[in-house]
This record gives structure tokens, sequence and C-alpha cells, in this order.
């Protein structure tokens, strides 16, 4: 009797260390999620803002339309590192900046319409 | 930038239309005029400045249809639009079969030798001018033409 109440005991802490290692590592998960920086541009009135971004390595950045008109999000230059869909009023366009480096883009309707992401 | 700066015009990968698309228009539109005035007057020499407009109108939709794919096909890489985009489109397409369709009606009763042209044109205009009208709104709100700059 003693000795199954034991083992019941053990397998109890077994279990409670479990859910507690389980815990841990969610936690660690979230904070790790959490160290992710966003920033969003609006893109209004025929411009994108703010035009000139400086964002850490490893940044979101958004694109969110507040426009009446679709625009679009793609780089100037021959990479062609962001290139977003047409995007309606209301519509998002996202990029993770995993390297350092300049960024130019502009609208592919309305070429006029220019920013950049500088990532440091 | 500089406003007539042609190599800008001419690189440009979808400024053509934007360039382009004034000429069928404003044609058009005056052919249209012409014509409604032709059968008002009861002048010919009106109804042949109306047949020659809408016959060079004609003319001008194909490189505005043209560059108006080839500006979605490079600039958007043919993604499937939607929206005011195509709204634009279709309404784009609708106006230059209607223009075209305009001068073909003035062109037959003239190949036909016909004093008098069909009545049934002149709703047919009249619909079409809407039509262009709204495009070329359209066309002017995506292009941003009222925006900043």
């Amino acid at each position: 009797m003693r000795r199954s109440v034991f083992t019941a005991g053990l397998g109890a802490a077994f279990l409670l260390g479990l859910g507690a290692l389980g815990a841990g590592q969610t936690s660690f998960v979230a904070s790790a999620q959490q160290k992710l920086e966003t920033t969003e541009v609006k893109i209004d009135n025929f411009t994108f803002g703010p035009a000139a971004l400086t964002v850490p390595v490893g940044t979101i950045v958004t694109w969110i339309n507040k426009d009446d008109i679709p625009h679009t999000v793609v780089s100037t230059d021959d990479s062609k590192t962001l290139k977003s869909k047409v995007l309606d009023t209301d519509e998002k366009f996202s990029f993770t900046f995993s390297k350092a480096g300049t960024y130019p883009y502009f609208c592919s309707i309305h070429p006029k319409m220019t920013g950049k992401v500088i990532v440091q | 930038m500089h406003p007539f700066d042609i190599k800008t015009v001419l690189l440009a990968k979808h400024a053509q239309h934007v360039v382009l698309i004034h000429f069928p228009i404003a044609l058009f539109i005056i052919g249209v005029l012409f014509d409604f005035l032709g059968q008002w007057k009861k002048q010919r020499l009106l109804a042949a400045a109306a047949y020659y407009n809408l016959l060079v109108a004609a003319i001008a939709t194909l490189p505005v249809v043209v560059t108006g794919i080839l500006a979605w096909q490079w600039e958007l890489e043919g993604q499937k639009l939607k929206g005011i985009l195509l709204m634009h489109l279709v309404m784009g397409c609708a106006s230059s079969v209607l223009i075209c369709m305009v001068w073909f009606i003035h062109m037959r009763t003239r190949r036909n030798k016909e004093d008098v042209l069909p009545g049934y044109r002149l709703p047919i205009e009249a619909l079409a001018v809407v039509i262009v009208a709204l495009t070329g709104h359209l066309g002017g709100f995506l292009s941003g033409v009222n925006g900043p700059g």
C-alpha cells in the first residue's frame, strides 16, 4: 500500500514536472515571438507614410492601403524583393526583412509613389 | 522628373496607355457631337466631319487597348484583377467595341452610298459616350490625377 502511494506520488511529480517544462517552452516561444518587431507603413493619399523607414534586422513591415484606390508595393531595383499583389482599400502586405540593407520600393500603378526601408 | 521627358514617357512601361487614351476619347466625343449636329442641321459637311473623327477614333482604340493590356501584364504581371481595375478593364473593352461599332455603322452607310444614316445609331452613340466617360473617369481615378503632386 505504502509502495503504491509512493509510486503514485512519483508519477504525479513526474507529470507535474513535464507540465512545467511544457509551460516553460511555451513561454520561451512566446517571448521569442515577442522579440520580432513589427512596423506599419500606411498608404494614404498617394503616399507611403513614412516614406523612409529605418528598422532592425528581422522586423516585419506591414503596408496597409488606406486609400480609396488600389496600390502595390514593388522593389524599385531588379531584385524584386518586395512584390505585393494589388492592394485594395484596407488590404495589407507584410514582409520580414532578414538582411541588412536599403530596400527602395514604389507603387507600380503610380510610379511617382516611392519609399524605402533601411534595415540595420 | 520633367513633365516632357521623352525618355521617361517612352520607357515607362505603362505611361503610353495614359497618354494615348486621350486621342480616341476626344475624337469619339467630337465625332458624336458632329453627328448629332449634322442630324439636327441636316448638313453633309458635319456628317463627313463626324465620319472622319469616328474613323480615327476607332483606329486609335487599337494601340490604347494593346498598351492597356500590356500595362496590366508588365506592371501587375497579369495578376487577377478586381474592384476598380477590373471595372476599368471591362468598361474599356466595352468602350472600344462601341466606338468601333459606331464607326462601322457610319462606314457601312457610306459604302452602300445611302443618304440617311440609321436612326438607331444615335442611342448607341449616346450610350457609348456615357461608357467612355465612365471608363475615363475610372482611369483618371486610377492614375491619380487627383492625387498630390
